[in-house]
């Protein structure tokens, strides 16, 4: 690495820090403080902020919302996206690769062009202001990174292990269950990590496809913006507890990270 | 991996769930999309099929081609300095030790962040009252207010999705540069290649496979942005800031214009397609897919020699 | 091309608890085709990056042409290495990837393009690629990439020392014999000093002039592969050369056998050693039972290798009263036989060290070309 290279590093980093401390700055000083005098560092830092977001069940509720959904979107598309990448990686078959290019496409699908069907539909059937319905609808890009970032991985698992299990008498199920699916841990790890990275942050899905009971923490942040009397200090708040749950996902899954980045498959 | 993988149509068995839930997901939607684009809809019962009208009001709508304009306009100025930047901050980072975790963390962070927060950091960041480079670009004299001025909300929704995205292009970057055995660097060193050289025909090579990835990618993403700036501009002053997405947002959801927002809807999907087609067919054909990949598996392989 | 001697060279991690190598001195002479041999974790990789300038020495010093180098970088030695697999330019055509190390050094060493042009073409030549100066290396396959490799090394007509990192490791196995073939050649048409690392004693043994043998960080015998093989200076030399390698027996110095005597072993000595090519099987009873180093053994496995003179030959492997033997040559008994092992040359060690070799006295002994079998 060059010097110039170092430099930029150093800059970058502070160039991401600086708005992550006045997040948290913020977040230590209520809202008169805030809106009373400007300070760089807080000198009246308080947890009042935070109190206000664990006691107060519209905030808390709403981060449950949120993570529920997450945590359902996330068990779905690894379930559905398993058995598929598997196949993708070991077999050919009729109209594979169009498949596959499909589901990428899929990826690549703005949400808004989505907003009307999907609420159209969900609340047809009666989905509507469920975690599911947010779960399902993200699952249409999760779903193929799933299977994007599983194939990879999984195609660079030699064929000999599935031989050797069939060899050692072990049927399919016991050898995709026990054996295949603990060596691709780091695959699910990282799956895991991209298809939290896309379900947690989305906005305006989350936003059209839930009511009042399953209100998540993106729409409820984006709420006190637009009402009037806005609590800088309770916003800031909240969204630095939004950060802590990425902050968590990305330390179990450090390790396979670059690897999964290497894939070049986001 | 090259493997020789043999021909099963049982296979079909192990996509199916997949194929479930996306065409609940995508196709079913997508239909009812198209279905509207070619209907006048009036209310629930009263429908009359006007074929591609809508189409052709929403290409001529002045107020669409502004909206386009931005959004190419904010695309590639955002790819211009994302780019260059991600490559050079992954060529800083140290290839191993304690500092790469905690440096590959942080530069994690702003991918995780849900896209609200993202616009209310900044919000909170760059507001003249509040925010510490509003305040602080006031100070040294800047009379800088994102606000009222579309100049100063360009520039400030340029640093934050800089800010955002740049870690995406640094991450893979990084992961390309980190699969240079290290046998290469050893080599060039030995041939006396300049450290110009060796970013020219040691790592340039490994990077243009990540690249195009990274490119495509972020000009997809950034032609699909929504959030980061509703929440800091809410799309002005004005108009100033409305992208494509924003745009469609507000007919479909506020006007209850189905027609037409459908229309819109298509027309965004199917140029978001063709970047894709294009880029995939000229730049990646399968063959190099494959060559990449098992670059890769060499590699890894290679390294293992080391 | 350069003379090159280790003075007292050892080597440590920082930190670790046992060095990697410790102390060892060898020369290895201008134009030389030198082989450091020894299974893995021996330390030849670590002594071949204190010589490419990628490591630093604990202790000791490293001489070219009499210049202390110890703490030069690599290219400022001025040398080249042949890695693994095939380490090339990706987006050069062959014949950039060749003139690279030229053109890097232009300003250093004023090399015209013509000049460049033209060693390219004699070394594309020596490697007879000149068909692939225009390809890129994506086109070619592994064994073609690692002649490119080769010859890259070879471009600068100053190099001091061309090292090798077992190099045939990437190469498919049958094409190995003809990439040891080409650099054999080269080394000794070009005369370019060459060291050549390996765990493979058959890559070495035919490759080199002299070999190092290597264990344990240290070199235990540095000597021509003949020398090598009839008189290894320690018992691990012996028991890594050779296929299969030597057999080992302990003596028992309190009751000496008196066949020991006869065929000149001396007390001193606490294990003999025999490689398989230096005995034969020999029906019981024996003609003259104390001419010759011998026991009673029961055939436990043969394998065939070929044949001689219609008669089969290969390795008997039996189970005798001192411990597993092989023997190699004609094979005249069957498994489950009990037949005898006379050994017609051994080699004394004494603390694993060498002592002497020892002829069996037996008037009916041929002696086995050692060579000969391979």
């Amino acid at each position: 690495m060059t010097s110039v290279s170092r430099w930029v590093l150093v800059f970058y980093c502070i160039y991401l820090l600086l708005p992550l401390y006045w997040l948290m700055t913020m977040a230590l000083r209520t809202n008169s403080d805030i809106t009373g005098k400007f300070e760089v560092i807080p000198s009246h830092p308080t947890l009042a902020n935070f109190a206000e977001i664990v006691s107060n069940p519209v905030w808390y509720q709403a981060f449950g919302n949120s993570l529920s959904y997450v945590v359902l979107n996330t068990l779905i598309s690894i379930c559905v996206a398993l058995p598929a990448a598997y196949v993708f990686s070991r077999y050919r078959f009729l109209g594979d690769r169009q498949l596959f290019f499909w589901l990428l496409t899929n990826r690549m699908a703005p949400p808004a062009v989505f907003l009307l069907p999907f609420f159209q539909l969900y609340s047809s059937i009666g989905l509507f202001d469920t975690p599911l319905a947010v779960a399902l609808a993200h699952c249409l890009f999760t779903v193929p990174l799933s299977v994007w970032i599983l194939e990879g991985f999984m195609s660079g698992v030699p064929s000999e292990v599935d031989e050797m299990a069939k060899i050692d008498g072990h049927s399919f199920a016991y050898f995709f269950f026990r054996i295949f699916i603990p060596i691709n841990r780091g695959a699910i790890g990282v799956t895991l990590f991209f298809c939290f990275m896309f379900s947690w942050v989305e906005l305006l899905l989350a936003r059209t496809l839930t009511g009042s009971t399953t209100k998540p923490i993106v729409v409820v942040m984006t709420r006190t913006v637009s009402a009037s009397g806005l609590d800088w200090g309770v916003l800031a708040a909240a969204g630095a507890l939004t950060v802590v749950p990425g902050i968590i996902v990305v330390w179990f899954v450090r390790k396979h990270l670059v690897k999964g980045f290497a894939l070049g498959r986001v | 991996m090259a493997i020789n993988k043999p021909y099963n149509n049982r296979a079909w068995l192990g996509v199916l769930p997949v194929l479930l839930i996306v065409a609940f997901s995508a196709v079913i939607p997508l239909m009812t999309v198209v279905n509207y684009s070619v209907q006048d809809i009036l209310d629930f019962n009263s429908r009359f099929y006007v074929g591609l009208d809508w189409y052709r009001e929403t290409l001529q709508d002045p107020r669409f081609i502004e909206a386009f304009g931005r959004q190419v306009l904010f695309s590639l100025s955002v790819l211009a300095i994302e780019i260059p930047l991600g490559i050079l901050v992954a060529r800083g980072l140290p290839k191993s030790g304690a500092w790469t975790s905690v440096l590959l963390i942080l530069l994690a962070v702003p991918l995780l962040i849900p896209w609200n927060v993202v616009g209310t950091i900044w919000q909170i960041y760059a507001r003249s009252d509040i925010g510490l480079l509003g305040v602080g670009l006031n100070e040294l004299g800047l009379a800088f207010n994102y606000t009222s001025n579309p100049t100063h909300a360009w520039l400030t929704l340029i640093a934050m999705d800089v800010w955002h995205w740049t870690s995406l292009v640094a991450l893979l970057s990084f992961a390309g540069l980190t699969s240079v055995p290290p046998a290469y660097y050893q080599a060039a060193e030995l041939d006396g290649a300049s450290k110009w050289q060796v970013f020219r025909y040691v790592e340039m090579p490994r990077l243009g496979g990540v690249l195009v990835i990274a490119v495509l990618l972020r000009l997809m993403d950034s032609f699909m942005i929504y959030t980061e700036p509703f929440v800091l501009t809410g799309g002005g002053p004005g108009n100033a800031t409305t992208f494509l997405s924003q745009y469609l947002a507000t007919m479909a959801v506020g006007q209850f214009d189905l027609g037409p927002a459908a229309a819109f809807s298509v027309i965004y999907f199917l140029f978001i397609l063709l970047f894709c087609w294009i880029f995939y067919n000229s730049v990646m054909t399968d063959e190099t897919v494959e060559d990449a990949v098992e670059n890769t598996a060499n590699n890894n392989e290679a390294r293992h020699h080391d | 091309m350069a003379n090159i001697v280790l003075d007292q060279l050892g080597f440590a991690y920082p930190g670790a608890l046992e060095p990697t190598l410790l102390p060892l001195s060898v020369e290895i002479k201008d134009g030389e085709a030198f082989a450091l041999l020894g299974a893995s974790g021996a330390g030849k990789t670590t002594l071949l990056n204190l010589l490419s300038g990628l490591l630093v020495p604990t202790t000791g010093r490293i001489l070219f042409d009499g210049v202390d180098v110890s703490s030069q970088s690599g290219s400022q030695r001025n040398l080249a290495q042949v890695f693994q697999f095939p380490v090339l330019y990706e987006s050069l055509t062959i014949a950039d990837n060749l003139a690279f190390p030229l053109r890097a050094r232009k300003a250093v060493n004023g090399f015209s393009a013509a000049d460049i042009a033209s060693r390219v073409a004699k070394i594309a030549g020596e490697l007879e690629i000149e068909n692939l100066l225009k390809r890129k290396p994506k086109t070619l396959s592994l064994f073609q990439k690692q002649l490119v490799a080769i010859g890259r090394a070879l471009m600068r007509p100053d190099v001091s020392v061309v090292l090798l990192d077992e190099p045939l490791t990437a190469v498919e196995p049958r094409t190995k014999w003809q990439l040891r073939q080409s650099l054999k050649r080269l080394q000794e048409e070009l005369g370019v000093t060459m060291i050549y690392v390996t765990h493979d004693q058959t890559e070495a043994l035919t490759f080199a002039d002299r070999v190092a043998v290597m264990a344990d960080g240290k070199i235990l015998q540095t000597a021509s592969p003949q020398e090598v093989y009839e008189h290894p200076a320690h018992e691990f030399v012996g028991f890594f050369i050779g296929s299969p390698g030597m057999n080992f027996v302990a003596i028992d110095s309190a009751t000496p056998a008196p066949m020991y005597a006869a065929s000149g072993v001396d007390q001193s000595a606490q294990r003999i050693g025999f490689r398989p090519e230096w005995a034969r099987l020999e029906h019981p009873p024996m003609t003259h039972p104390l001419s010759a180093v011998h026991w009673l053994g029961r055939v436990t496995h043969c394998q065939i290798l070929g044949t001689q003179d219609g008669a089969p030959v290969g390795i008997t492997t039996l189970a005798s009263e001192v411990g597993e033997l092989k023997v190699r040559g004609a094979i005249n008994a069957t498994v489950g036989e009990e037949i005898m092992v006379v050994v017609d040359r051994c080699v004394s060690f004494c603390a694993e060290h060498y002592v002497a070799t020892h002829y069996a006295q037996s008037s009916t002994v041929q002696l086995t070309n050692p060579v000969g079998d391979e």
